[in-house]
């Protein structure tokens, strides 16, 4: 079909895209382009955001939603089932989505830049830098195997930390560069470990669905083949599930690697609005809910508790954080808890439609905490903030808008909200009818699946009011700095302004989408594949519903609490942080407030335990490499320099003995000789007949003889 | 009565070159060296001379002359050699305004 041909020529294009704007960039960017090459990346990022767009809409109007396959042989694997590694493209309604968000937020982003980044030393390298970055969350998101998804992994992992080093000079952002890359590392390990697992078991690692011969066909018959049942599977499933899901631990920032993500605030603002938003952290929710179908009831539960465990954390350190950027940063972390607790609880559509709508909220809150900070000469503190509504009154309205939607604001009693609302508020009800199955199951545990997500739903409401009122609210707190703020300049603030305005309408734009989403991803791929347990049953029946549905399991809930919340947290902070810090000095709250604060300890005991459990191991290697291995070294070398100094001494005192030797006889013997050369004529002539007379006496006497 | 033999004519040779070379060593006077030059020379000829008058006639009766063909060189040399002898002693005199060859030492090693 021509229509299907053109989505991927297009989406192709706008894949590329970014890959020859980033290479033109950093090799003509400086000498030629100048200060356009900020404009010219722009430029191609809205091309790719165009022809994205245009295969969405291509998409909308074709009825024939089954993958489109791209499968490129690549590195031949003779004695294996599928006898070669694919490279190509793997798209359907999903990667659509994916790819629409990513080139539109990638677009907005880069023009944010332009104004932010405007009078950096290095301007065209950021942008070379942010293209590339971009190029790789595509080919994360277009991958058709797991191999190439790896590759594009990988260079996320590569871009990020060139991004949040960019600022390489200053210490900070040196230790959250690598910070931040090891403990991508650490999980990545685990994600090699999955893939390990399932390119043994079968042979082929392409991401088809079931009906196409892809790992997922393969994946029932081996189960099938080994002995297991759909509703019995076996160990190594849920460990590979397990393992690829540790991936998407370390680049989606969750509990236990979560810690790179507040210290990537290092970088500069644009780099933390797209790398928290749309890409980098996307791309762990995105990995996991490409593999959802080999996911395992015990795997569910796994990726369902750590989601819970980063949430409910994340969100009591958002609580108390005074830097305006960490506060995001812990939000982040939070709502990345929600998408992975859904993906875990079985609210699979709700999950990516909260990455979706997270992506352009939380992308307009870090460009508006950007614009903030350019302002307010890069301090971050919002305990000096205060009442900048007056000074920056675009940029306020647009962090309220979109502090209402990451606090998932609707019209009381009704089911009209932001996007925030809808896609929390799938992912609450899918939290709680796991809860509520695994109770009916015998876990009793299970309680804490809705109670938590509830909570912490709160809890957002209360730190983005927090933050919202500190920063734009009450009176201004540091004259100077108030004195000094105005509006960011138009390339800064139109990206904010359009991000506010998808924050709120994101979800009837996407809404024939979502459908697809829902009907296509885990019905088709999951299909005979694993027939889940009674509890997970009734999760993945979530799922399955719209919107409308959903809606009403928590919207009385989340509109009275929601009001009171937002209430307490803008009365609380609206005179600054007088009041709260006595409530924090309470005697039941202050133990949970110095934990919070310290971020759990997490970074402590990272490293007490892992930084210098590791600086001992380089000492020990060190020495090793000391006094071994250099000990060979030197021991040849220091033998080499005894042959040298025996050669030497050969030289020296037998050569250049002989040498010196006959010279030095010469001259003694002409110093001898010289003697005799008195000048004195009688002498010589005494000498002349003394020696006549002696060679007469001799030669007489031999001749006598 | 003393016969004359050849022994007589060499023995005075031999003082004569004793005397010669006592003479060119001792002296430091340029003339007296070569004085004691002449004397050496002379013995030299009287030598040529002696041998010549003691040895054998060859058959034919033919007294030899080639000792005495000898002398006569040795006393036409002496006298170039005088000659030069006094051109140089002149020279030195003309460089050192004296003629005692110790102070010549010039050349000394």
């Amino acid at each position: 079909m021509p229509e299907r041909q053109l989505i991927l020529d297009l989406l192709i294009t706008a894949f590329l895209a970014p890959l020859l704007s980033s290479v033109i960039v950093i090799f003509i960017g400086k000498r030629v382009m100048g200060k356009a090459a900020g404009w010219f990346a722009t430029a191609v990022m809205a091309g790719a955001f165009g022809c994205s767009l245009y295969a969405a809409m291509l998409w909308m109007g074709i009825a024939d939603h089954s993958p489109i396959l791209l499968n490129i042989p690549w590195i031949p694997l003779p004695g294996t089932e599928a006898g070669w590694l694919y490279l190509g493209a793997m798209i359907d309604s999903l990667t659509i989505a994916m790819m629409t968000m990513v080139t539109g937020i990638a677009m907005l982003v880069h023009l944010y830049s332009v104004g932010y980044m405007a009078g950096d030393s290095r301007y065209e390298r950021f942008f070379a830098f942010l293209s590339l970055f971009s190029f790789s969350m595509l080919g994360i998101v277009m991958a058709n195997s797991v191999i190439m998804l790896f590759v594009f992994w990988e260079l996320v992992g590569l871009t990020s930390y060139l991004l949040i080093g960019f600022w390489f000079e200053k210490r900070g952002p040196q230790l959250a560069c690598k910070k931040a890359f090891v403990m991508n590392r650490i999980g990545d390990m685990g994600f090699l470990i999955g893939f390990g697992i399932l390119f043994y078991k079968l042979g082929g690692v392409l991401l088809l669905p079931a009906a196409q011969g892809g790992m997922f066909d393969a994946l029932r018959q081996v189960i099938e083949a080994e002995g297991h049942s759909i509703t019995n599977p076996p160990l190594w499933l849920t460990a590979a599930g397990i393992g690829l899901f540790f991936g998407a631990i370390g680049k989606s920032a969750q509990f236990p690697l979560h810690t790179w993500l507040p210290d990537a605030m290092e970088g500069p603002t644009p780099v933390s609005s797209i790398v928290h938003s749309a890409t980098m952290v996307a791309a762990g929710v995105y990995l996991t809910a490409r593999l959802y179908p080999i996911l395992t009831p015990g795997a569910h539960l796994f990726i369902a508790t750590i989601g819970l465990i980063t949430l409910v954390m994340a969100a009591c350190m958002a609580m108390v954080m005074t830097d305006i950027k960490r506060v995001l940063a812990y939000s982040t972390l939070s709502q990345l808890g929600y998408m992975i607790l859904g993906l875990g609880t079985g609210a699979y559509a709700f999950a990516l439609f909260h990455l979706i709508t997270h992506a352009f909220f939380k992308c307009c809150l870090f460009q508006c905490s950007g614009s903030v900070i350019h302002t307010a000469h890069h301090q971050q503190d919002m305990r000096y903030y205060g009442g900048l509504w007056r000074k920056m009154p675009i940029t306020a309205a647009c962090y309220l808008v979109c502090t209402l939607a990451i606090a998932g604001a609707s019209l009381p009693w009704t089911n009209l909200g932001v996007s925030g609302f809808y896609s929390k508020d799938g992912i609450i009800a899918g939290a709680v009818h796991y809860g509520q199955a695994m109770i009916l199951g015998g876990y009793s545990f299970g309680w804490i699946f809705y109670v938590g997500p509830m909570v912490v739903a709160y809890m957002t409401v209360f730190y983005m009011a927090r933050s919202f009122t500190l920063t734009f609210l009450g009176k201004p707190r540091d004259k100077h700095l108030y004195d000094h703020a105005h509006e960011a300049p138009w390339t800064m603030v139109l990206p904010q302004v359009v991000l506010a305005v998808m924050a709120i309408i994101t979800v009837p734009a996407l809404l024939p989408y979502f459908d697809l989403i829902v009907a296509t991803e885990p019905a088709q791929m999951v299909a005979g594949v694993l027939a889940p347990v009674p509890w997970l049953q009734q999760a993945v029946d979530v799922a399955g519903h719209s919107v409308g549905m959903t809606l009403t399991h928590t919207v009385l809930l989340m509109g009275l609490g929601w009001i009171l919340m937002l209430g307490l947290g803008i009365a609380l902070y609206l005179p600054g942080m007088k009041y709260s810090g006595k409530i924090a000095a309470l005697p039941g709250i202050n133990l949970l407030y110095t934990w919070a604060i310290n971020k759990f300890y997490f970074d402590a005991l990272y490293d007490t335990v892992v930084v210098n459990a590791f600086k001992a191991l380089a000492i020990v290697v060190a020495a090793w490499d000391k006094y071994l291995v250099d000990g060979v070294v030197n021991l040849a070398g220091l033998l080499g320099k005894l042959l040298g100094w025996g050669v030497g001494w050969f030289d020296n005192n037998v050569v250049d003995a002989a040498v010196n030797g006959a010279a030095t006889m010469a001259q003694n013997a002409g110093g001898t000789l010289r003697q005799t050369q008195s000048g004195r004529l009688r002498q010589y002539m005494l000498l002349l007949f003394t020696g006549a007379t002696f060679a007469a006496v001799v030669a007489i006497y031999v001749l006598m003889m | 009565m003393i016969t004359v033999t050849l022994h007589h004519f060499v023995l005075v040779s031999f003082g004569l070159v004793a005397a010669g070379v006592a003479c060119m060593v001792t002296k430091r006077n340029a003339i007296g060296i070569l004085m004691g030059v002449e004397l050496v020379l002379n013995a030299a000829a009287l030598n040529f001379v002696a041998f010549n008058r003691f040895h054998p006639w060859d058959p034919a009766g033919q007294a030899p002359l080639d000792g005495f063909m000898f002398a006569m060189f040795i006393i036409v040399l002496a006298a170039a050699e005088a000659a030069i002898a006094l051109a140089i002693i002149l020279n030195l005199y003309n460089n050192l305004a004296s003629v005692d060859v110790d102070k010549a030492r010039e050349m000394r090693g």
